[in-house]
């Protein structure tokens, strides 16, 4: 039932793949994505700034790397699936490092809070 | 580890239904920057907000919470694309109404904040 080592026979799915508008779609939702990370940069500069906390300022540079990092890969899975060939779903580095520079913006920004308090 | 196993079992699902995973743990990562973006304005602006330390919690809270929908929006993406690949139904989420609750009480606390000051 399960086809493992198959990876020589195309998945079904490839043959009925849309123009253009899920891969767009997809790259939108990760610049939305990166809109995100610019809005909680900004916030993490004004606090290391005015707190003068130099590694929150550096976590808000991290997060901007971050934003455009997440626009890049956008970009890459436009022309990954405009490629109309192999597995739609993004590699798991992709999601992994997303969720990783989520996660060190939330450990920052509690032992930032917790130091302030 | 880059070819992990699951992605070699069950059918390649409609790529569609893909992307759509994809966009959904984007939006989960969105929700958790929103969350963490919450926090820190509340501690960075909220000066004359009533005590302080209820701040504090509340947006160590937040970030904590963030931090847990960061992790959780893998997890999440991995079980529904294997329950795709499978043809399983996808398993609902606790998360979310726990997510509407935390939102209800943060809003809550800072009404009532806003009101006795």
């Amino acid at each position: 039932m399960s086809p493992v080592g198959d990876a020589a026979r195309p998945p079904q799915a490839l043959h009925v793949r849309d123009p253009g508008l899920q891969p767009e779609r997809t790259a939108l939702a990760w610049n939305r994505t990166g809109l995100s990370f610019v809005a909680n940069a900004l916030l993490a500069l004004r606090a290391g700034n005015v707190n003068e906390r130099w590694w929150v300022t550096g976590l808000g540079i991290m997060l901007l790397f971050g934003a455009a990092a997440s626009l890049g890969l956008g970009l890459m899975r436009r022309a990954q699936l405009g490629r109309g060939t192999g597995p739609a779903a993004p590699p798991t580095w992709m999601l992994g490092a997303t969720v990783l520079a989520a996660f060190v913006a939330c450990v920052t920004a509690i032992a930032a809070i917790v130091h302030d308090a | 580890m880059l070819n992990r196993g699951w992605r070699h079992e069950g059918q390649e699902p409609d790529y569609r239904f893909s992307l759509a995973n994809e966009r959904t743990f984007l939006a989960w990562i969105r929700t958790a920057l929103a969350l963490l973006a919450g926090g820190v304005a509340l501690d960075q602006f909220a000066t004359r907000l009533g005590p302080h330390w209820v701040l504090v919690a509340i947006a160590i809270g937040l970030a904590a919470l963030s931090a847990v929908l960061c992790g959780g929006a893998y997890l999440r993406w991995r079980s529904n694309e294997i329950a795709m690949r499978h043809a399983r139904a996808l398993s609902g989420t606790f998360v979310i109404p726990l997510l509407s609750i935390a939102a209800l009480l943060a809003a809550a606390v800072i009404g009532v904040l806003l009101l006795v000051r």
